[in-house]
């Protein structure tokens, strides 16, 4: 596994180091809600990746659900100027 | 308040990544809207299920191709991402809209179908990595372009792919909240 990789003292940048992955695990970790509250040498890195992928689904999910939100919410005619208010709104 | 605003129209530096994508989702939310048939008085609205289920696709494509420019080609997930939704477009000129809907958001990994070329081209990647971790195997099929990374980079792509996705859902649901 990773721990076969010995830690290289050239910067190469190639090369791979375990704290390269354990900051990039514990930085994914701390992304993703279900697991950023518990402590990082509990949470093993297969775990982070799993939670990671259920994330990313859930979020898809979330995506589909306020398509479906703003198609019905299209079908409805519109004035120009609420659009405008949106635009503004969002930018401040 | 202004200053902020001032801030956005004079920094020399491009706005943040939010509005970057708040405007171009909007731009194509208002080209949907002009695009499909609405009723021709005000007292016929298209609300029927077909229609609504085609916008639907077009404003999931739309949030995720906005997304994909809004980012650029900095990352490898989002040159991955707008590749594949420019090729589904191509492919869907001439076929229905919803076929090619579907063939670009498959490579979203939300169907598990795989094309033989990419599965064959990447087998030997992929053994690399399915050494550490089988869950390395699914976040590739999830992230854009994530057959061609390897653990690191695959690491440092998903992170800047979920804070995308998290933008891209606050976005869309302050756009829905505010609509009606």
């Amino acid at each position: 596994m990773s721990s076969r990789r010995s830690r290289s003292r050239q910067s190469g940048g190639s090369r791979i180091t375990e704290d390269q992955i354990t900051d990039l695990v514990s930085k994914l970790q701390r992304l993703v809600p279900e697991i950023r509250n518990t402590r990082s040498d509990k949470v093993s890195a297969s775990k982070v990746l799993q939670e990671t992928c259920n994330y990313i689904r859930s979020l898809h999910r979330e995506v589909d659900d306020l398509s479906e939100r703003l198609s019905e919410l299209l079908a409805s005619p519109d004035t120009d100027s609420d659009q405008a208010a949106i635009i503004r709104s969002l930018l401040m | 308040m202004t200053a902020s605003r001032r801030e956005i129209i004079t920094s020399s530096s491009s706005p943040p990544l939010r509005t970057r994508f708040a405007l171009r989702f909007l731009k194509n939310l208002m080209k949907i809207k002009k695009s499909t048939p609405l009723g021709h008085s005000s007292s016929l609205p298209s609300s029927s299920s077909l229609e609504i289920r085609r916008r639907t696709q077009l404003i999931k494509l739309a949030a995720y191709s906005s997304m994909a420019r809004a980012v650029g080609s900095r990352r490898v997930w989002s040159r991955a991402l707008i590749l594949k939704l420019s090729a589904g477009k191509r492919i869907g000129h001439r076929s229905s809209i919803s076929l090619s809907a579907r063939s670009s958001l498959r490579c979203l990994g939300m169907k598990r179908k795989r094309s033989k070329t990419v599965t064959k081209r990447f087998a030997a990647k992929k053994r690399q990595l399915e050494g550490p971790c089988p869950g390395v195997v699914e976040l590739q099929r999830l992230v854009p372009g994530g057959e061609s990374m390897d653990l690191c980079g695959l690491l440092e792509e998903t992170a800047h792919f979920v804070q995308c996705l998290e933008t891209q859902v606050r976005v869309m649901r302050s756009i829905a909240d505010q609509l009606p």
